[in-house]
C-alpha cells in the first residue's frame, strides 16, 4: 500500500522498534516525547503538550515559529485507548491553514511481533475534506460532467 | 480582460468535452496516469484521429503528456491534486519525525536501564 493515498486522504506510516509494546505505547503518549516532537524544527519554541489520556479526554500541542511568529496548534480527543495495543484520536489543526478546523482521525497500532520487538502503524485518515477530495478526484471530469449535463456539450 | 480570459478557458473546456472519445479519455485518466495505448487502445478510430483528440485535450489544459523515452504517458492536469499530495506528504513527514523522537527517547530509556542493571548488557544495543 502506498504511504500517501490522495483518493481517501490517508497517510500510513510504519516502523519497528526494539522495545516491548508497553514501552512504545507509553512513549507515544508521554508529554515529554510530545513536546520534543513538536519542537523538532529549529526555529520553534514554547511547545505545549497537554494530555488527558482517557476516552473523551483531550490533548493539545502548541508550538511557536520564532521566525514568523505563527502558532502551530493541533488538538483532539482520545476515542479509543487499549494499552498497549491501540490508540485512536481525533486530530484538528487550529488556525488559518487550508485544512484548519477540519477533523481527521489518527489510529495507532502497537503490535509486539516478538518479545521486545514492536511494530507501530499510524493511519491518519480523513485528511482531505470532502470538497478538496471531489476537486482532485474528479477534477476536470467533474467540471466536464456538469457541462455535459447542462446540455452544452451535446449541442456540438 | 478577466472575463474574456475566463470565457476563452470555458470555450476550450467546451471543445474538450465535445466528443465522446475525449470524455472517455478524461474519465479513464481520473483513476491515474495511463500510457496513450492504455487510454485509447479500444477506440475504433485511426491513430492520427487519436492524436488529434489528445492535442485538443492538451490545448484545453485538461491533460498533460509526460514523455519518457518512447512512452508517452497522459495524466489529468489538476493542480489541486498536486496540492493535496503535497499536504499529505507534509503530514507523513510529521509522523516520521514523531517516530524518530520516540525511537530516540526509547534508546535513552534503554541506556538508563542498562546503567541501572548492568547484568543484562545484551539488551543494550540500540536499534
Amino acid at each position: 500500500m502506498s504511504d500517501v493515498d490522495v483518493d481517501t486522504g490517508t497517510v500510513r506510516v510504519e516502523r519497528t522498534f526494539e522495545a516491548p509494546a508497553e514501552a512504545v505505547f507509553d512513549a507515544w503518549t508521554n508529554p515529554e516525547v510530545l513536546r520534543r516532537w513538536w519542537k523538532a524544527a529549529e526555529n520553534h519554541e514554547v511547545a505545549v503538550a497537554d494530555v488527558d489520556l482517557r476516552v473523551g479526554g483531550g490533548y493539545r500541542l502548541a508550538m511557536r515559529n520564532t521566525d514568523s511568529g505563527d502558532d502551530l496548534v493541533v488538538f483532539g480527543t482520545y476515542r479509543e485507548i487499549s494499552r498497549p495495543d491501540r490508540l485512536v484520536y481525533s486530530w484538528v489543526w487550529e488556525g488559518t491553514g487550508p485544512y484548519a478546523g477540519h477533523e481527521s482521525e489518527v489510529a495507532v497500532t502497537f503490535a509486539e511481533e516478538a518479545p521486545g520487538r514492536t511494530t507501530v502503524t499510524i493511519e491518519h485518515a480523513g485528511l482531505l475534506d470532502q470538497t478538496s477530495r471531489e476537486n482532485h478526484a474528479s477534477g476536470w471530469v467533474g467540471v466536464l460532467d456538469s457541462l455535459e449535463r447542462s446540455g452544452a456539450a451535446a449541442s456540438r | 480582460m478577466a472575463n474574456s480570459h475566463a470565457s476563452a478557458t470555458l470555450d476550450r473546456s467546451f471543445v474538450a468535452v465535445a466528443h465522446p472519445l475525449r470524455r472517455t479519455i478524461l474519465e479513464r485518466l481520473a483513476d491515474g496516469e495511463l500510457t496513450v495505448g492504455e487510454a485509447t487502445h479500444d477506440f475504433p478510430v485511426s491513430k492520427p484521429a487519436i492524436s488529434k483528440h489528445l492535442k485538443v485535450l492538451e490545448e484545453a489544459g485538461a491533460i498533460v503528456r509526460v514523455i519518457d523515452g518512447r512512452t508517452h504517458r497522459l495524466r489529468l492536469n489538476g493542480s489541486s491534486l498536486e496540492e493535496a499530495y503535497a499536504w499529505l506528504a507534509r503530514q507523513r513527514a510529521l509522523w516520521e519525525r514523531k517516530l524518530d523522537v520516540v525511537e530516540e527517547y526509547l534508546s535513552e530509556q534503554k541506556q538508563q536501564h542498562g546503567n541501572d542493571t548492568p547484568q543484562t548488557p545484551g539488551t543494550e544495543r540500540s536499534a
